[in-house]
């Protein structure tokens, strides 16, 4: 079609055209480097020590260096237990939200029973509430049971999402009852129908959930900070902006923070790398419903 | 839907009479079963805590003793009080600087990709994809690197001693860099996902109709594109107004932004720090009316221009 529609134009159009495609490639390689760049830095300076950083933050190392790394892993900066802690929160408050979602979403998709829409829409209603409202309550309900300064304090608080009760629902709407039908014939009870058919088929629907709800929870910088900063259980995020040099001037030790946040990114860019597709399905099931 | 299921053939299943009456009453009671789980958590963990919120919003509570009832009191305090309009006026401009050229930018990149010359999407989503995979506390930290007065790369390169992160005016707009940074590959993948359900087809009629190539945008893409940018508008606005991280943690690493660059969230946690458990609360819920109010203002805006689904 475009050919169709060149064919008939004088040759300064094509000319044009040239200059258009070549600028379009420049923006896209200048985004595409502006997307990088700020990565490639917290690569390179985690292997310079913390003194090159200061005099050359933006190069390439001029002596490389693993001191930053034996540093967060078995140094007076260690960070293995925050990383844990960080893992630990994350795996396990996903794990729950995905099955309490799913169950919820299961019961609002399939079931047609009195106080469906007034349930759906009390939910419904909270999305405009900042979360951050339940901070004082939930500092003074948790300090009451001594929970401060555990895990369940940043674990409880995330594992009833919203939004993953509305994306799975979504999903399960779209699968057709008579598979639900065909098994109830066979004598299959209703939780062997959500947990056999259900889970199974939306698959693709909770992977994209556990994807958001891994990111969401990983990235928690001001709950943690608030309810769980003691470095036994606190995670990486809490800690990493806090290293300091505790020899030297109480500076910040760029070199080590650097290396921490390249251990704060590997977990979810290993799992970008290996989920690419699902990473980006769960941001345009979020965003478009049709 | 985006993602097709596979419809299985069900057309074997038979047509049975309605023998199981018994097991209907299961059936009946099955839903509010699988609500109670995410119901009975939601209710002592969300609803709850917003009433308690609200209560607490009236009172005088240290955390211990007993509460003294104030009436709007907390609440009169925190709006005489210059540092939330500071704090509250700093949340509102990073909002209102990033979300249009955010929005404008990921929708014009999703375009150009999606433009029939341009080889190579697969490779760009990805990479431009990037920034919003890697932890706001890194990339903040990294921004703080970049930006650095005398140490950063920025003020090396071009051999200048711009104070980026120490003057709040200045620090705001790193802010609002980094925002758009970050985001701009989130907002693209959804763009292109938007434009790539519109049929091809009806860009054909158009063009054959002699549509020139922003006649085409004007008439055919970004009607249809409407939804997708209402969500977003209201989407980005909503996380906006709870904006906490990015510009502590560039501007001041670890602990609290100065005044002149703090979200106003920062005095939820100030007060609550000090033991001020209701005027905290208060700030809470003024969040929320400021919330509600910016999503009405794009609510607005998009129905004075046609239609809001």
């Amino acid at each position: 079609m475009v050919s169709l529609s060149t064919q008939k134009q004088p040759q300064h159009r094509w000319t044009v055209r040239l200059f258009l495609l070549a600028g379009g490639y420049a923006v896209l390689i200048v985004v595409s480097l502006v997307s990088l760049y700020p990565a490639v830095i917290m690569l390179l300076n985690s292997f310079k020590s913390n003194s090159e950083i200061l005099i050359n933050p933006g190069g390439l190392p001029i002596h490389w260096t693993l001191a930053n790394y034996a540093n967060i892993l078995y140094g007076s900066q260690a960070l293995v237990q925050q990383f844990w802690n960080s893992v630990l929160v994350t795996v396990v408050t996903t794990l729950l939200s995905m099955l309490f979602s799913a169950m919820a979403a299961f019961a609002f998709a399939k079931y047609r029973f009195p106080g469906r829409n007034i349930l759906f829409l009390l939910l419904l209603a909270t999305i405009m509430v900042p979360m951050e409202i339940t901070l004082p309550p939930q500092y003074l309900l948790f300090a009451q049971v001594g929970w401060i300064n555990t895990y369940q304090v940043q674990i409880l608080p995330f594992i009833v999402p919203v939004f993953g009760v509305f994306l799975l629902r979504q999903y399960m709407l779209s699968i057709p009852d008579s598979l639900l039908e065909a098994a109830r014939l066979d004598g299959a009870n209703e939780w062997l129908i959500f947990w056999r058919i259900m889970v199974p088929i939306a698959r693709p629907a909770l992977a994209v959930f556990g994807i958001l709800q891994t990111l969401s929870v990983w990235n928690s910088y001001l709950w943690p900070q608030v309810m769980a900063n003691d470095t036994g259980v606190a995670p990486l995020m809490v800690i990493l902006p806090n290293l300091r040099d505790t020899v030297v001037g109480f500076l910040p030790v760029w070199g080590t923070i650097m290396a921490g946040c390249v251990l704060a990114t590997l977990p979810i860019l290993i799992l970008f790398l290996t989920n690419q597709e699902r990473f980006m399905q769960g941001v345009v099931m979020g965003a478009i419903r049709e | 839907m985006l993602l097709q299921v596979q419809q299985e053939n069900v057309s074997q299943k038979k047509n049975r009479a309605p023998k199981k009456r018994a097991k209907n009453q299961k059936r009946l009671l099955a839903p509010y079963l699988f609500l109670l789980p995410f119901f009975l958590l939601f209710i002592v963990l969300t609803i709850g805590p917003y009433f308690y919120a609200l209560g607490l919003s009236f009172f005088r509570y240290r955390g211990y003793g007993s509460a003294t009832f104030l009436g709007l009191a907390n609440y009169l305090s925190v709006l005489r009080y210059h540092v939330f309009w500071t704090e509250l006026g700093n949340t509102l401009f990073y909002w209102a600087a990033h979300t249009l050229p955010l929005i404008v930018i990921s929708f014009s990149l999703a375009c150009l990709v999606r433009w029939k010359l341009i080889r190579g999407a697969k490779f760009f989503k990805p990479i431009v994809f990037l920034p919003n995979v890697f932890a706001i506390v890194a990339v903040s930290l990294v921004f703080q690197n970049l930006f650095a007065t005398q140490y950063g790369v920025i003020n090396q390169f071009f051999h200048t001693t711009f104070p980026w992160l120490e003057s709040a005016s200045l620090s705001r707009w790193v802010v609002v860099l980094l925002l758009i940074w970050r985001n701009l590959g989130f907002w693209f993948v959804v763009f292109l996902a938007g434009l790539t359900t519109i049929s091809p087809e009806l860009d054909e009629a158009a063009t054959i109709d002699g549509a020139t190539v922003w006649q085409r945008l004007r008439f055919v893409t970004l009607p249809l594109m409407r939804p997708i940018f209402f969500f977003a508008f209201i989407y980005d606005a909503i996380t906006s107004m709870r904006l906490y991280t990015e510009p502590n943690v560039l501007t001041a690493g670890g602990s609290l932004a100065q005044p002149g660059a703090a979200p106003v969230l920062n005095l939820l946690v100030t007060n609550l720090n000090a033991g001020n458990f209701g005027e905290s609360s208060s700030v809470g819920w003024l969040l929320f009316l400021v919330t509600i109010g910016v999503a009405g203002v794009i609510f607005g805006l998009f129905r004075a221009t046609g239609e809001v689904e």
